[in-house]
């Protein structure tokens, strides 16, 4: 296929879409340049060096356009699949600010923002757009349609909502705010969503999103983050899409001065996903924590590819990604840590840990470091192995049948990030419940 | 009485290796200690290894019976929840995975198997106190990954300690007093002393004289190129510390 072949259902699909009246004019202007420039590359193909372990021909064999409801603009239609009438459980223990979204949709009648302490925003992508054009003004970056990933080109030209979190300096939010995201369709058809966290000077927030369903629908989402001088955010991201699901995700943070930034991420659905997280470390002393893991079962196949920026002097960066495959799962992992002339007292490590479970499972991996400043201390590795048998023995030894062993074993590898990330034990709890529950459906035996 | 552990002629190797265990001939009965001395490379802990169902090892002969029962058709863990418990000559690391959260369910295992209700955190830990106390090890040990970063002392002390919250039937200790200085060796012993019972049956093996003057075993052998070349009482022990082990072997050839 072409790529003129490849792009010219996106293309038609984007110039026959209802008319986007009432969206400011730079941001039609915006989307018109991502659907061309997504019309000269088309999809990222294997000879590209960082898309070479991946196979992406379940997302490209035939074109998977935006769901009918989840076009700019389709707010007042009826939506084609009625979401569900109730909310779904939350993965906190706590109150939260919620914000639903179906098929790419925010839904009110499920959401539950709640009453915000002043100086923070917080609403879907497609009001914002409607009250504070000025926030998503600022979430946009021109320069990102040049080089920009093909996928962020096409959510650039197609998204229709999302959530938009604003804090103002100072501003300190102590509940944490909660995004749910249901794909449900019997058919392939795309969500683009896009997200934006604008943390303000010295402000403070926790983000926990998670993404689930069922069908053939393909997720895709650009978050652009910003944190501010000696602000603070954590940012959980729980990927649970259905197994036929596909998941591509784009997040973007720049660090100012002091700025800290906390993501986790854990891939434990779809059949398809990659996760970009591209990390600018612009300001002295900003740090950052990227800590996750991948837990992968049948024919899945998961891509985890981290890029931390040191531009300035005395930042840090602490990563630790786990993968855990069992049966024909395929794990990716490419992460880098560059570190720019000036970016001196650079403190980085950077970690990528790997436990086959099965003689068909296999990753890859490549760590990389480009270090281009002096005085810096950089180290990163990968590892590849499988449960430990003098372990397993040893536990069986004591009584434990094997299938308590191995997921005794499983679980201490894959925890052990969780300890790591030291989320504290609210926002942990959600992560050891869904790797328990993934261990409760991994077989005993090899 | 009727006998807790009989082997008969039993013979193992590696799997597609060579011939390790070339007839072993051992009967145990409840409440017996017996001490298993013998040159390195004997083939001791092979012997403890197929006894605790070790993968990597093939029986090519012989039986071995447990309270009756054919002890060689069960998996490792079946055996352990039967009673039987292996110190290890060496104790295996395991990162990521609590001291106690693994030994409660070790325990909970074995009491599910006997038909016993489960302890609870609180009931655990209650016995947990009383058998530290035993054994002075520091419970800090008990909040740590299992052997992980412990001496060589505090992971022997954690195998007896495994030893006295598991109450087995049959325990085999492969060189617990290895790497003990001499004041954990008595506080081990004593420990191992207050575990002896009518109903148990502790195999020591060792190298050393010394541990059978705190552990005073009913019988002695000494295996040798994989058989039992020598047994009789304790008195056997310090006749070897004398002569070695050197005649024995032409002895046994
Ligand atoms: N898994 C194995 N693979 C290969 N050889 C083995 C294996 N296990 C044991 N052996 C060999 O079998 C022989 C007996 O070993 P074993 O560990 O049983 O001796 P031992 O009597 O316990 O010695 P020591 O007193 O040194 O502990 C040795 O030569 C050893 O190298
Ligand atoms: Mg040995």
């Amino acid at each position: 296929m072409t790529i003129s072949e490849q792009v010219a259902p996106f293309v038609r699909a984007f110039r026959t879409a209802p008319g986007i009246s009432d969206e400011p004019e730079w941001l039609c202007a915006h989307r018109d340049a991502s659907i061309r420039h997504f019309a000269a590359t088309g999809f990222p193909t294997r000879s590209a060096e960082s898309w070479r372990f991946t196979d992406l021909r379940p997302l490209t064999a035939s074109p998977i356009l935006p769901a009918p409801d989840a076009v700019p603009n389709a707010s007042e239609r009826a939506l084609a699949d009625p979401p569900p009438s109730d909310p779904p459980p939350s993965e906190l223990s706590v109150p939260t600010h919620r914000i639903i979204l179906v098929n790419g949709r925010f839904i009110p009648r499920l959401s539950r923002i709640g009453a915000l302490p002043p100086g923070v925003w917080l609403g879907s992508t497609a009001d914002t757009v409607k009250a504070r054009p000025g926030l998503i003004a600022a979430a946009f970056d021109a320069s990102e349609i040049v080089g920009s990933q093909p996928f962020a080109a096409l959510n650039a030209a197609f998204f229709a909502d999302g959530f938009v979190l604003a804090l103002e300096p100072g501003a300190v939010l102590e509940t944490p705010i909660e995004v749910i995201h249901l794909g449900r369709t019997d058919t392939p058809v795309a969500f683009h969503l896009r997200n934006a966290i604008i943390a303000g000077s010295g402000s403070r927030a926790t983000v926990i999103e998670s993404t689930e369903g069922s069908g053939p629908g393909w997720t895709n989402a650009v978050t652009a983050i910003t944190v501010d001088a000696d602000a603070s955010l954590r940012h959980i991201r729980i990927q649970n899409d259905g197994s036929e699901a596909i998941h591509t995700a784009l997040t973007r943070a720049t660090l100012a001065r002091g700025a800290r930034y906390e993501n986790f991420a854990l891939t434990l659905g779809a059949r398809l996903s990659r996760q970009d997280i591209q990390v600018a470390l612009s300001g002295e002393g900003a740090s950052v924590a990227l800590n996750g893991a991948y837990l992968l079962r049948g024919e899945q196949e998961a891509t985890f590819a981290p890029h931390v920026d040191h531009q300035a002097p005395g930042c840090r960066t602490d990563e630790v990604l786990k993968g855990v495959m069992q049966d024909h799962a395929h794990g990716v992992f490419l992460g880098t840590i560059a570190v720019r002339p000036g970016a001196d007292q650079t403190d980085a490590r950077q970690l990528n840990r790997n436990l086959l479970l099965s003689p068909w499972a296999h990753v890859d991996t490549k760590p990389e470091l480009e270090i281009l400043a002096d005085d810096v201390k950089c180290s990163h590795g990968a590892t590849v192995g499988s449960l430990d048998e003098a372990a397993l023995f040893y536990l069986q030894a004591r009584g434990l049948d094997e299938t308590t062993a191995r997921h005794m074993l499983i679980e201490a590898f894959a925890a052990d990030v969780i300890d790591t990330a030291a989320l504290g034990d609210i926002l942990s709890a959600p992560l050891r419940r869904h790797l328990r529950d993934w261990l409760g459906q991994v077989g005993g035996a090899a | 009485m009727s006998n807790l552990l009989e082997i008969h002629d039993l013979r193992a190797r590696t799997l597609g290796g060579r011939d390790i265990l070339k007839g072993i001939n051992l009967t145990i009965a409840p409440g017996e200690v017996h001490a298993i001395m013998g040159p390195n490379g004997a083939g001791k802990s092979t012997l403890s290894s197929v006894l605790a169902g070790k993968p990597g090892y093939e029986v090519t002969g012989g039986s071995v019976l447990y309270q009756g029962r054919d002890l060689l058709a069960l998996p490792a863990d079946a055996r352990a929840r039967e009673g039987i418990f292996l110190a290890f000559q060496y104790p295996v690391e395991i990162p990521g995975v609590n001291n106690t959260y693994f030994l409660r369910a070790a325990l909970n295992a074995g009491r599910r198997h006997r038909g016993e209700p489960e302890l609870d955190a609180a009931q655990f830990l209650k016995a947990v106190k009383e058998k530290l106390k035993l054994l002075d090890i520091s419970s800090d040990l008990l909040q740590r990954p299992v052997n992980v970063g412990f001496s060589g002392g505090e992971k022997k002390r954690n195998e007896i300690f495994q030893m006295a919250m598991l109450e087995p039937r049959l325990a085999v200790l492969d060189e617990t007093d290895s790497g003990l200085d001499i004041d954990a060796l008595r506080v081990v012993s004593n420990g191992v002393n207050r575990l002896r019972d009518p109903q148990r049956a502790i195999v020591m093996i060792t190298h050393y004289q010394r541990l059978l003057d705190y552990i005073v075993p009913d019988h002695v052998h000494v295996l040798s190129d994989g058989r039992i070349v020598a047994s009789g009482d304790k008195t056997l022990a310090a006749t070897l510390e004398q002569t070695g082990y050197a005649h024995l072997d032409s002895a046994a050839a």
